[in-house]
C-alpha cells in the first residue's frame, strides 16, 4: 500500500516536470532572438529610478539599454571614432572662458511612450536635481550650474558658476553619466527620491518587457519604434537582438556551467581558471577579447599598490621606490592572473588611446630614466618583461603565444621595473633604515612591518596579487600581513584607515587622452585631514606642488586640445619620479562570449564597443550583434 | 577504563574501525609539523599538477602541495572542533548535572533557558557574529561562540541520566555520608555520565567541524589559515570543480568524510555499549 | 482538557521567551558592527562614476539625514523592538530604498516551501525506513539501504549539494542549477509555473533530504529495536496479532513521539543546511539573501533576516508543539 502511494507520488512529480522540461529555456521568448547576459546579484527588483541614490547605477539593463545622454566615449577606442554623439547633435560648445556650454540636440528622438524628447527634458533634469538634494547628480549640478535654459526645443545653454572646461564630462558616458529624466513622468510625482518609476519609459532602443519580483532577472525588448532613438538613427540595419535578458547566474562555477550549456551568452567576469576551462571545452563556440591566451579584456582601471601618504614612512619616495623594486612582477602576473596580465609601469591603464598617446612615445624616456639609490644611479626599467612572461606561459599554451615582440607587448605590457633587491636595500638605507639579520628596522628603531589591505571576494585576482606581494616583501625582511577588508574596503580606503592597499586610484576614459577623469581630484585642495574622509580618487592623499601645477594648467586647456596629451605626459613622468603608488597592471576581466547564437562581439582586433555587461556603452555592442546561422533551431 | 577500551577494540567491529580511521586521520594531520614548506606559503610549487610520484596528492592552483596543505588543514580544523567540543562539554556537564541533581525550581529554570536556546537557528546567529566582528574575528572567538550554541541538546541528555542516578541507593549513601553537592556530582555520578558525554562529544565534534567547513566555504573565516573549509573555498575561488583540478577538492572531502565516519562509528558503538539491552542483543540474547 | 490548556500555556510562554531572547541577542550583536551605512552608500555610488570631491560631501550630508541613525543604546533598543513589532527593519542599504521586509517577504515563501517539503520527506522517509529496518532485522534490502543512508550521514551538506550540482548540471545536464523557476513565467497557481518550481527545486530539495535522512533513520531504528523488546509488543506477538498491525500501531506510533520532539529540536540546525544549499544553487530564499547581505555589508538586511529567521523557527517549533498533543494522549490528561 505504502509503496503504491510512493510510486504514485513519484509519477505525479515526473508528470508535472516533463511539460516544463520540454519548454524553451526562457518561457515565451525565442532563444535565437535573445541575448542572455550575466546580471548583478538579485536586488531592488521594483526600483527603476536611476536618479535616486542606490538606483543611480542600476545594473540590470536599465542604464545600459534604456537611459541616454549627450555623448559616449568608447573605453576601448582610439581617435575620433571613440567619441559618439548620442542625444547631442555635435560636440559641446564652450564660450571663450568656459563659463557657458551650449549643446545642440538631435531632432526626431522620442521616449518609448510616444512623447518627443526635447530640451525641456534636459532643463528639467538639471533643475529638479538641484532642487532635491540627495539625487544622483544633485551635488555636481548644484556646484557647477548657475542656471540652465532651453533657447529652442533642440538647444540647451548651461550657465556655469565658475569656469569649468570639463563640465561636459558629466554628460559623457564612460561607464555611466548624468542620464536625462523624462519630464512628463517625473513632473507628476511629488517626491522624485521616493518614486520607483515602475515601469520606466525608455529613451534608447530597448524597453522593459518583464522582470522578476525577487530581482533575479529582467527582460528588455526592442522597441517597435527603435529608429526614433539616438542609437537607432545611426544604424544601417535593424538590430537583430530582439530581447535582452539580464539574469543572476550564480557562483562563478555555475556561470561556467551555464555558458557551456548555452544558457548564458555574455559573462561579466570569472576566474582565469574558469576562462581557460571554457576555452578548452567550448573551443570555437567561444569568443573573447583575445582569440587565444591571455583572453582577458583590460578595463581602463589601474590596480596598484596604494600607499597612505599620511602614514609614515610611506610619505618618503625612496621607501616607496624600494618597495617597488622588491617586487618580482612576473610572479605577481603568474599568481594573480596565471600570466594573463597586462603590466603597467606608467600611472595610466595601458588600454585604448593610452597606448598610442602615452605608452609608445614614452618608451625611450622610460628606458633612460635614472634613479639615485644613494650610492649609485640605476636604470630600473625593463622593456623585456613581456618576453619573460611569455616564456613562462609558453609551456602551458605553446604555439598560441606569438613571438612577435610588438604583439607580446600588447598582450603582456610594455615593460616594468626590474626586481633589484640590492638597489632597494640602498634606497632604504638612504632613507635611514637599517637591517638587523633579515629584519628591516625603521629609523626610529621599530621593526618595519606593513599591513596590506585587499578587498577580498569581489576582486579575487587582486587579493591574489596582494598575497604574492606580501610574501615577497616578507621574505625580504619586511613582515607584511594581508588584511581582508570585504565590504568595508571602500569605507576604509576613504577614511584613510590603511597603510598600504591593493586597489585603484586611477581610472581613465580609455578612449580619450585627457587624464582629468581622475587627475582633477588629485588637487591638494581636496586632500582631507588625517582621520577625515578623502573623496575619490586621491585615496593615497598624495600632495605635490608640481602635480598641482599640472592640474591647474589642464583645467585651462580645452578638452580636445593637443596640449592635453603633453600635460598627460608631464604627469606620467612626475608619477614615475615620485612613485606615489605602484602601478601594477590593467584591470583584466575574463569575459567569455558564447557564439552559439550570436556573433560579432568586440575584440582586440575590432574594439568597436565596450563589452562589459555593466558598462552603459554595451548598447553599441547589443545592436551590432549578428545571429549565428548555425544556431540550433527552436 | 583501559580494560573497557581493550574489550571494545577486540569485540566491537564498529569501534575498531572507527578508532582506526580517527587515529589514522589524526596521525596524518600531526604530520604537518614536519612539512617541508610553511603552511601559509603560496606559489612555491608548479600549480595544477595532478597526483604523481613527486606530489602524491597533486598541487593546487596556488602552487601548494595538496598533501601538506591537507595535513595542516585537518589539524587546524580538528583543533577548532576539539576546542568547541571541550568547551561545550564543560557547559553541558555543568548545566545538565546541576539541573538533574538539584531538580525543582532550579531544574525548571535551567531547562527553560536550555530549551529557549535550542530553538535558535545557529547559522544565522554565527553569520551575524562574523558580520559584525569581521576583522577581529579569530578562530578562538568563533570556537567560543560555537561552543556557546552547541551545548543545549546534550545538556538535556546528561540531565536525564543524572535524574535517574539521583534516586539510586549509592547517591543517598553519599549524601548521608556528608558529601557536598559538587563532590557527589564529580565523584559519584560522573563515571556513569562519562559514556553519554563521550557519545555526545563525538556528535558535537562532527557538528563543530561541519560548522567550520560551512563557514569557511562561504569565506567567513580567516582564509589565509589552512583549514578544510578554507581549502574548498580556495578551490572554488580558482574554479577547480569545472577546471578539472579534481584532486584539490576530492582529497580534503574524502579526508573529512573518513574522519566523520570514524567519529560516528565511535559514537554509535559507545552508545550501544552504554545501553545494556543492545549489549545483550549483540551477545545474541 | 485541563492538561491541554496548561500545556498550551507553557508552550506559548516558551515561544514568547525564545523570540524575546533571540531578537535581543540579534540586536546586541549587530550593535558592535563596524560598518557605517552612510559611508557604505557613498562608496557604492562613487565607485565607478567620475565624482567631484565637493559633490561627495553634499551627497554624504544628504544621506546621513535619510538613514537616521541617532539616539543612545537603550533608545535604539526600544526603537528596534518597535520596528520588529511593526515588521519594519528600514530600507535595505544595498537595494536602497526597498524595505528589508519586502525583500524578506519575497524570499521567505521559497525557503519555507523548500524546507517544509525537504524536512517532511526526510523525516517521513527516514522514520519509515528506520522503523522497517528496526523491526525486520534480517531483511537484506533494508540492511543495504540502511548502510547507504548511514554512509550519507557524515557527509557535510555542502559536499552533497556540490556533487548533485556537478552530476545533474554539468556531467549530465538534465536539471536546472540556478533560480527558483523558469524565467519570464508569471508566478501563479498555473500547472506550468508549479511544474517549473518543482523542477528548479528538485536538486536543492534532494540535497536537504539526503543530508537529513540519515539521523532520522538511525534514531528511529534504535528506538524501534528497543521498543520491540518491550513487554506489550512481545505479548501482542505471542497473542497472534498480525505483524503489520504490531508494526504500525504498537511500535511505530510509540516511536514517533520522541521523533516528533526531535523534529522540533532540530529545526534550528536544519535552517543552517538551507542557507548553504540556497547559496550553492542560487535559490531565491532567505538564506541566499542573508549571505548576499553579508557580502555587500548591508547592515539592515542582515539584521532583518536574522531576526525573521529566529521568529520563523520559533513559530515552526510552536506549531509542532501544537501537533504533539494530538498524538500523545498523556499531555491531555495533564
Amino acid at each position: 500500500m505504502m509503496f503504491k502511494s510512493l510510486l504514485a507520488a513519484i509519477l505525479l512529480v515526473a508528470a508535472s516536470i516533463l511539460p516544463a522540461a520540454a519548454q524553451d529555456f526562457i518561457a515565451g521568448i525565442p532563444r535565437n532572438q535573445t541575448l542572455i547576459i550575466q546580471g548583478p546579484p538579485a536586488q531592488n527588483a521594483e526600483w527603476f529610478n536611476l536618479w535616486a541614490p542606490g538606483g543611480g547605477a542600476s545594473n540590470n539593463g536599465l542604464q545600459q539599454l534604456t537611459a541616454d545622454t549627450f555623448w559616449f566615449i568608447n573605453p576601448d577606442g582610439t581617435g575620433d571614432a571613440a567619441w559618439t554623439n548620442a542625444l547631442a547633435a555635435d560636440r559641446p560648445q564652450y564660450n571663450a572662458d568656459f563659463t557657458e556650454m551650449t549643446v545642440k540636440l538631435k531632432d526626431g528622438i522620442f521616449w518609448s511612450d510616444g512623447v518627443p524628447f526635447t530640451a525641456d527634458d534636459v532643463v528639467y533634469t538639471v533643475e529638479t536635481q538641484i532642487a532635491h538634494p540627495g539625487m544622483g547628480w544633485s551635488a555636481p549640478f548644484k556646484v557647477n550650474v548657475d542656471r540652465v535654459e532651453a533657447t529652442d526645443p533642440h538647444t540647451v545653454v548651461f550657465h556655469l558658476k565658475a569656469p569649468n572646461s570639463r563640465f561636459h564630462t558629466l554628460f559623457t558616458v564612460r561607464w555611466n553619466a548624468a542620464w536625462i529624466m523624462p519630464k512628463h513622468v517625473f513632473e507628476k510625482v511629488a517626491d522624485p527620491l521616493s518614486f520607483n518609476n515602475n515601469p520606466p519609459v525608455s529613451l534608447s532602443a530597448y524597453v522593459l518587457h518583464s522582470y522578476d519580483k525577487a530581482g533575479n532577472w529582467a527582460i528588455w525588448k526592442l522597441r517597435d519604434d527603435w529608429q526614433r532613438t539616438s542609437i537607432g538613427m545611426g544604424l544601417k540595419e535593424p538590430p537583430q537582438v530582439k530581447y535582452v535578458v539580464y539574469r543572476n547566474a550564480g557562483n562563478p562555477d555555475a556561470r561556467v556551467i551555464e555558458q557551456l550549456n548555452h544558457n548564458l551568452d555574455v559573462i561579466n567576469d570569472i576566474a582565469p581558471e574558469g576562462m581557460f576551462t571554457i576555452a578548452r571545452k567550448a573551443g570555437d563556440q567561444m569568443a573573447a577579447w583575445f582569440p587565444g591566451f591571455p583572453f582577458a579584456h583590460p578595463d581602463p582601471t589601474l590596480p596598484s599598490v596604494l600607499f597612505n601618504h599620511q602614514v609614515k614612512p610611506f610619505d618618503n619616495a625612496d621607501v616607496r621606490w624600494a618597495l617597488a623594486l622588491m617586487i618580482d612582477i612576473r610572479s605577481v602576473a603568474m599568481g594573480a592572473y596565471r600570466g594573463a596580465a597586462n603590466l603597467a609601469a606608467l600611472s595610466t591603464p595601458p588600454t585604448g588611446i593610452a597606448v598610442p598617446d602615452y605608452y609608445e612615445p614614452m618608451q625611450d624616456w622610460l628606458k633612460g630614466f635614472e634613479l639615485n639609490t644613494g650610492t649609485r644611479t640605476i636604470k630600473p626599467y625593463d622593456p623585456t618583461i613581456a618576453e619573460q612572461v611569455a616564456a613562462l606561459v609558453r609551456p602551458q599554451w605553446g604555439d598560441s603565444i606569438p613571438s612577435d615582440p610588438a604583439k607580446l607587448k600588447s598582450m603582456f605590457g610594455f615593460g616594468w621595473w626590474k626586481q633589484d633587491v640590492q638597489a632597494a636595500t640602498e634606497l632604504l638605507q638612504k632613507a635611514g633604515f637599517t637591517k638587523q639579520g633579515n629584519q628591516w628596522m625603521m629609523p626610529d628603531g621599530k621593526p618595519f612591518a606593513i599591513r596590506l589591505m585587499v578587498e577580498g571576494d569581489n576582486v579575487p585576482t587582486l587579493a591574489r596579487a596582494g598575497s604574492i606581494i606580501a610574501q615577497q616583501w616578507s621574505m625580504q625582511g619586511i613582515k607584511t600581513t594581508i588584511d581582508v577588508a570585504g565590504p568595508t574596503n571602500g569605507q576604509r580606503l576613504g577614511a584613510g584607515d590603511f597603510e598600504a592597499a591593493i586597489y585603484w586610484s586611477v581610472e581613465t576614459w580609455g578612449g580619450h587622452p585627457d587624464l582629468s577623469f581622475f587627475l582633477d581630484s588629485y588637487d591638494s585642495a581636496y586632500i582631507a585631514e588625517p582621520g577625515k574622509t578623502q573623496p575619490p580618487r586621491n585615496l593615497q592623499r598624495w600632495k605635490s606642488e608640481k602635480l598641482d601645477a599640472i592640474i591647474e594648467a589642464n583645467r585651462k586647456v580645452a578638452f580636445d586640445s593637443p596640449q592635453v596629451v603633453d600635460l598627460g605626459r608631464d604627469y606620467l613622468k612626475l608619477a614615475v619620479e615620485e612613485m606615489p603608488f605602484i602601478p601594477l597592471m590593467a584591470y583584466n576581466k575574463f569575459a567569455p562570449f558564447d557564439t552559439t547564437y550570436w556573433t560579432g562581439y568586440p575584440s582586440a582586433a575590432d574594439p568597436y564597443s565596450a563589452s562589459g555587461p555593466f558598462w552603459s556603452n554595451l548598447r553599441y555592442m547589443v545592436v551590432a550583434l549578428k545571429p549565428n546561422p548555425n544556431a540550433p533551431k527552436p | 577504563m583501559f580494560s573497557i577500551l581493550r574489550d571494545l577494540l577486540r569485540f566491537n567491529v564498529e569501534f575498531l574501525v572507527g578508532f582506526v580511521l580517527t587515529a589514522l586521520i589524526f596521525l596524518f594531520a600531526a604530520a604537518h609539523f614536519f612539512a617541508p614548506y610553511p603552511d601559509t606559503a603560496i606559489y612555491l610549487l608548479p600549480p595544477d599538477m595532478p597526483p604523481s610520484a613527486e606530489f602524491w596528492l597533486g598541487t593546487t592552483s596556488r602552487g601548494q602541495d595538496v598533501f601538506w596543505q591537507m595535513s595542516a588543514a585537518i589539524w587546524n580544523t580538528m583543533t577548532f572542533g576539539l576546542v568547541v567540543m571541550i568547551l561545550s562539554r564543560i557547559v553541558a556537564l555543568a548545566v545538565g548535572m546541576l539541573s538533574g541533581y538539584l531538580g525543582g525550581k532550579a531544574d525548571q529554570a535551567l531547562m527553560t533557558i536550555n530549551d529557549t536556546l535550542i530553538a535558535l537557528p545557529n547559522i544565522p546567529i554565527l553569520l551575524l557574529v562574523y558580520f559584525v566582528m569581521r576583522d577581529q574575528m579569530t578562530w578562538p572567538l568563533l570556537a567560543v561562540t560555537a561552543a556557546l550554541l552547541g551545548w543545549n541538546y546534550d545538556a538535556r541528555l546528561i540531565r536525564s541520566v543524572t535524574l535517574s542516578l539521583r534516586n539510586r541507593e549509592f547517591t543517598r549513601h553519599a549524601v548521608f555520608a556528608g558529601m557536598s553537592v559538587p563532590q557527589v556530582l564529580v565523584r559519584q555520578h560522573l563515571p556513569y555520565v562519562m559514556p553519554v558525554v563521550f557519545f555526545t562529544a563525538m556528535n558535537n565534534l562532527i557538528w563543530a567541524i561541519g560548522l567550520e567547513v560551512t563557514l569557511s566555504v562561504l569565506g567567513f573565516s580567516d582564509v589565509n589559515r589552512p583549514t578544510v573549509g578554507g581549502m574548498i573555498y580556495w578551490a572554488n575561488q580558482h574554479q577547480a570543480a569545472v577546471s578539472g583540478i579534481w584532486w584539490w577538492l576530492v582529497f580534503p572531502i574524502v579526508a573529512v568524510v573518513l574522519l566523520f565516519l570514524g567519529l560516528f562509528l565511535l559514537a554509535i558503538s559507545i552508545n550501544e555499549y552504554i545501553d545494556p539491552r543492545s549489549r545483550l542483543s549483540r551477545m545474541g540474547g | 482538557m485541563d492538561g491541554f490548556a496548561k500545556y498550551l500555556a507553557r508552550r506559548f510562554l516558551q515561544f514568547i521567551l525564545v523570540i524575546f531572547l533571540g531578537v535581543s541577542l540579534a540586536f546586541l550583536i549587530t550593535h558592535l558592527s563596524p560598518v557605517d551605512p552612510v559611508e557604505q552608500s557613498v562608496s557604492l555610488m562613487t565607485n565607478f562614476g567620475a565624482t567631484d570631491p565637493r559633490s561627495v560631501e553634499l551627497l554624504r550630508a544628504a544621506l546621513s539625514e535619510l538613514y537616521g541613525l541617532q539616539g543612545s543604546f537603550f533608545e535604539q533598543y526600544l526603537a528596534f523592538w518597535g520596528r520588529v513589532l511593526h515588521g519594519d527593519f528600514g530600507p535595505s542599504l544595498s537595494s536602497f530604498p526597498t524595505p528589508v521586509m519586502s525583500l524578506i517577504m519575497g524570499a521567505l515563501p521559497w525557503t519555507v516551501g523548500l524546507l517544509t517539503l525537504s524536512v517532511l520527506i526526510a523525516w517521513c522517509l527516514g522514520n519509515l525506513l528506520g522503523a522497517l529496518a528496526g523491526y525486520f532485522r534480517s531483511n537484506i534490502l533494508l540492511k543495504l539501504s540502511g548502510a547507504a543512508v548511514m554512509a550519507l550521514h557524515p557527509v557535510p551538506a555542502y559536499i552533497i549539494g556540490l556533487l548533485l550540482l556537478l552530476t545533474f548540471g554539468f556531467v549530465w545536464p538534465v536539471l536546472p542549477i540556478s533560480g527558483g523557476a523558469q524565467m519570464n513565467l508569471q508566478p501563479g497557481f498555473s500547472l506550468v509555473f508549479i511544474g517549473s518550481v518543482i523542477q528548479h527545486g528538485l536538486l536543492p530539495a534532494l540535497t536537504l533530504v539526503l543530508v537529513g535522512i540519515g539521523s532520522w533513520f538511525i534514531s528511529m531504528r534504535s528506538l524501534v529495536s528497543n521498543i520491540v523488546t518491550d513487554d506489550h509488543v512481545v505479548y501482542a506477538e505471542l497473542g497472534g496479532v498480525s505483524s503489520a498491525t504490531i508494526f504500525s500501531q504498537y511500535v511505530a506510533r510509540n516511536a514517533l513521539l520522541p521523533q516528533l520532539t526531535g523534529l522540533a529540536l532540530s529545526l534550528g540546525n536544519v535552517f543552517g543546511g538551507a542557507v548553504i544549499t540556497e547559496f550553492l544553487f542560487n535559490y531565491p530564499g532567505v538564506g541566499r539573501l542573508l549571505i548576499q547581505g553579508i557580502y555587500s555589508g548591508d547592515y539592515s538586511l542582515v539584521l532583518g533576516v536574522t531576526t525573521m529567521s529566529i521568529v520563523a523557527v520559533a513559530v515552526a517549533v510552536f506549531i509542532i508543539d501544537l501537533v504533539y498533543p494530538l498524538i500523545d494522549p498523556r499531555v491531555r490528561l495533564g
